[in-house]
């Protein structure tokens, strides 16, 4: 198992956000969360991530315990994350917001930058063209020297996931990565979905889209207020009565 | 010794209080910082002593005069910096810059327009000093802290009792919420930074017969009474006060005990230690953190 | 093509015009000229430290005349009470002072930027107030104290000329790391938390860290100006490093435009001209920096140099435009 998480718990003020969630995924499978509208999906990404620090149990990254960990331990132990709301360094050129993403990978220490000697240029050289090789992947290599924040909507979210990938994690982490996009989007982000998996990444994907959840996931994982409701493939998923019930209710209200 | 230091302490924290009330409303109101405050009671300390020892106007009429002359002040910054800068979305970091210029303009406006030198006012009351428990207490540091507490009062009443005050407050939880509502956010905003400025001259005016007046009078209570709104909980009303009133207790004693010459630093360096240590104040304000 | 060709031109036509710029001064009588440079030099370096804070990291600093401070009186005190030759004494002022950065700014480094101004204004009076009240009165307290020239390996620094070409060397290796610094994986880093720090959090950035290094790298800067200033003056009193210096280095930097190399340098030259020129208001100093200040805020926010960097850009897609069309 790549990812275990035990009986995680976490609560703001009285309300139980993450109650007593147990979950493990395996390596190289795409891992769905699902759930109704405030069944408290991101506050448990943002445990994995690192912006909240769980009240009890474990998070178990690669053998390795995460939990409490800062955000960016987390993402040098091999996590990566993109955000809801797009989160890019808007001012930056598309590139160098792939190579913040980078960051840390890259080996130079403080006085190597400064002096711009042999190991830091060779090192930035080799990022750069490793930058570009992954905008060529997601087909924004035309874009690389422009503006982050000039891309339309879509190319920003390929940019988001693009960033996190650039890091070389074993998981990425994705939340909500089809929110805003139309329906061609959709399908070029399920090819782009299969294609990270095929680099040898695993995926942990949150989304709303249940078409897109059902057709791509390997395991889904469903949430209703902070406590697992059920997990399985989309097909057991599917027929689950609880499950039904849950989403049936979130309609009502 | 005891109760005259207290007594000055405590004419310093009221003093201190008025103007940190005045940086937690325009907080709360509109997130903001405003470096012209200090400044403002400088102002406030020259117009009054203009009003009364200049033109010879009753010291009432010259304490409002003051006040609504400075509350006019503070609403047109509102209106024609501030609301300016915002409708252009620059970086919240550079409308506090721009108070910090206008604070400068200030400074030099008000040396230009009343003079460099020490100005004090004639007595206010007809009897100089009053006794109390056996120790002689001048009678405009009684009448300062007595006004700075029915301001507070004042205060709180207009907030929490009045239309005008409840719209005010829930433009500050929340301004969107509060536009739906109907309520103008902009007149409530702009009301605050009036509010804010008006308790600053007022705290000149009060503070101007007992210190005397000159330029600086201001620029270091000013920033003091930020350290006083910060030790009681950054944007809570009675944090402020609270805050302010014990920064201007300590402040005396040091000076009183142990030595004026580091009053100053050790008021900053309380401002440090909240703002690394504790920076929700005594009171806990949370506002400060995200 | 032709533009790679002018460049190196242009730079070497620049760097000629620097070295003989004493000799034209003297030349056309001028001779204050040469003086105004050796100032502009060390507000160069101190603004360009700014810069790295503001501009690129996106930390605030009122406070920034207590690194100014550290770094002259430092120096100063040194050279007097251990009589450590010149040269050395400033580079030992300037560590100190970034180290004293490193310190502040840790802890500062958690505060929203109002709190953080309001946390370096008091720092920077802390410092003054203890300038003013110095134990044993070490630092003169109000009378301040006298200093010598830098002696530069047996060869004295008195004459304004002497200063000049040490002040060029200083200004070209400090712009020289900044643009190495911020062209790296560094000032990747630094931009990024400016431009949205939880992010940069997310990307495996250790925000704190590269904060405090801005931070203390900036207080290198301002602090190795500051020992300029020392040397330079030969004296130094209280009354040089009040808020008034922190407001300026901020109005320099804003005038100049913030997250560049070339910016600090227009600024510090424009504004220190500008408050040389109006030398006989000089107790309206305040008010031209709070004129400056606002003008740039309300009218200019890129500052002089962003600005002009716009409309130089805009033009030339103008004039490339027009040239396509013809084409």
């Amino acid at each position: 198992m790549l990812l275990e998480i035990d009986n995680l718990c976490l609560s703001f003020g009285g309300l139980k956000a993450t109650n007593d969630v147990t979950m493990h995924m395996e390596e190289k499978k795409i891992n769905g969360i699902i759930g109704p509208n405030g069944a408290g999906k991101t506050t448990f990404f943002n445990q994995i991530s690192g912006v909240y620090k769980p009240d009890s149990g474990s998070i178990v990254f690669d053998g390795k315990r995460i939990d409490g960990l800062k955000p960016f331990q987390i993402n040098e132990a091999g996590i990566a994350r993109t955000y809801q709301v797009i989160n890019l360094f808007k001012k930056m050129s598309v590139i160098e917001n792939v190579m913040v993403g980078m960051h840390p990978r890259l080996k130079a220490r403080f006085f190597d930058s400064l002096l711009h000697n042999k190991k830091q240029k060779d090192e930035e050289e080799k990022a750069r063209q490793k930058a570009l090789d992954l905008l060529d992947f997601v087909g924004l290599r035309e874009f690389a020297y422009t503006q982050a924040g000039s891309l339309s909507y879509g190319q920003q979210r390929l940019l988001e996931i693009v960033r996190g990938l650039a890091s070389d994690p074993k998981l990425i982490l994705l939340d909500e990565p089809a929110a805003g996009m139309n329906s061609t989007e959709k399908v070029e982000l399920n090819v782009l979905l299969r294609q990270i998996l095929e680099r040898g990444v695993t995926i942990l994907i949150v989304e709303h889209d249940m078409k897109l959840m059902m057709d791509i996931s390997d395991r889904i994982f469903v949430l209703n207020y902070g406590k697992k409701l059920a997990e399985g493939t989309p097909e057991e998923i599917q027929k689950n009565p609880e499950v039904i019930a849950a989403y049936l209710g979130g309609d009502d209200e | 010794m005891l109760l005259q230091i207290l007594v000055s302490g405590f004419v310093l924290g009221c003093v201190y209080g008025l103007i940190a009330l005045g940086y937690s409303l325009i907080y709360k109101s509109s997130g903001l910082m405003n470096f012209v405050q200090g400044d403002v009671l400088t102002l406030g300390a020259f117009l009054g002593y203009t009003f009364y020892s200049l033109l010879g106007l009753p010291y009432w009429v010259a304490l409002i005069l003051t006040v609504l002359t400075a509350f006019v002040f503070g609403l047109l910054m509102e209106k024609f910096v501030i609301r300016k800068l915002l409708s252009k979305s620059v970086l919240a970091i550079y409308i506090v810059l721009a108070t910090i210029a206008i604070q400068y303009i200030l400074q030099n406006a008000i040396q230009a327009i009343w003079s460099t030198k020490m100005l004090n006012y004639p007595q206010i009351f007809p009897v100089p000093s009053v006794s109390v428990a056996g120790v002689m207490v001048q009678s405009e540091s009684i009448f300062c802290i007595v006004m700075s507490f029915v301001c507070m009062a004042g205060l709180q009443f207009f907030m929490k009792y009045t239309r005008f005050g409840t719209a005010m407050r829930a433009a500050a939880m929340d301004a969107k919420a509060a536009q739906a509502c109907g309520i103008n956010t902009s007149l409530s905003t702009g009301v605050s930074w009036g509010i804010a400025a008006g308790m600053a001259a007022l705290a000149g005016i009060l503070l101007g017969p007992i210190y005397g007046v000159f330029i600086m009078l201001g620029s270091t209570i000013g920033r003091k009474g930020f350290a006083g709104a910060i030790m009681g909980g950054y944007g809570n009303m009675y944090g402020a006060i609270v805050g302010g009133i014990l920064l201007g207790l300590v402040e005396t004693l040091v000076a009183g005990y142990l030595s004026s010459t580091y009053k100053d630093m050790i008021a900053y360096a309380l401002l440090l230690l909240f703002l690394f240590v504790k920076p929700t104040g005594i009171f806990n304000e949370r506002a400060i953190t995200e | 093509m032709e533009k790679n060709k002018k460049l190196p031109t242009a730079k070497i036509a620049l760097g000629i015009l620097l070295l003989a710029l004493p000799f034209i001064f003297t030349a056309v009588g001028f001779q204050y000229g040469v003086l105004v440079c050796c100032f502009g030099f060390l507000y160069i370096i101190a603004v360009s430290g700014l810069d790295i804070d503001f501009g690129y990291c996106g930390q605030i600093s009122m406070g920034h005349a207590a690194f100014f401070a550290i770094g002259a009186y430092g120096s100063v005190m040194m050279h007097q009470y251990f009589h450590i030759p010149i040269l050395l004494t400033m580079i030992l002022a300037t560590i100190l002072a970034a180290a004293v950065g490193a310190v502040i700014a840790y802890p500062a480094s958690k505060l929203v930027f109002h709190f953080l101004s309001l946390a370096t204004i008091a720092f920077g009076e802390i410092i003054y107030s203890l300038l003013l009240n110095s134990p044993g009165g070490v630092t003169g307290n109000a009378v301040g104290l006298f200093t010598d020239p830098i002696n530069l390996f047996g060869i004295s620094l008195s004459s304004n000329e002497g200063f000049y070409y040490f002040g060029l060397v200083c200004t070209v290796i400090f712009l020289t790391a900044k643009w190495l610094m911020v062209n790296s994986k560094v000032g990747r880093a630094w931009v990024a938390i400016r431009e949205n720090s939880h992010a940069a959090g997310g990307m495996g950035i250790n925000v704190t860290k590269y904060k405090v290094m801005a931070f203390s790298v900036s207080a290198f800067y301002t602090g190795f100006a500051g020992a300029m200033y020392a040397h330079l003056v030969r004296y130094i009193g209280p009354d040089t490093f009040t808020q008034k210096q922190s407001v300026m280095f901020v109005t320099m930097m804003l005038f100049g435009g913030t997250g560049s190399i070339f910016g600090p340098i227009v600024g510090a030259m424009l504004v220190f001209s500008i408050t040389e020129g109006l030398r006989m208001f000089e107790q309206y100093q305040m008010l031209i920096y709070g004129a400056l200040l606002l003008v740039v805020i309300v009218a200019l926010p890129g500052g002089v140099y962003g600005e002009a960097k716009k409309l130089v850009v805009r033009l030339m897609q103008k004039r490339n435009g027009g040239e396509g069309n013809a084409a």
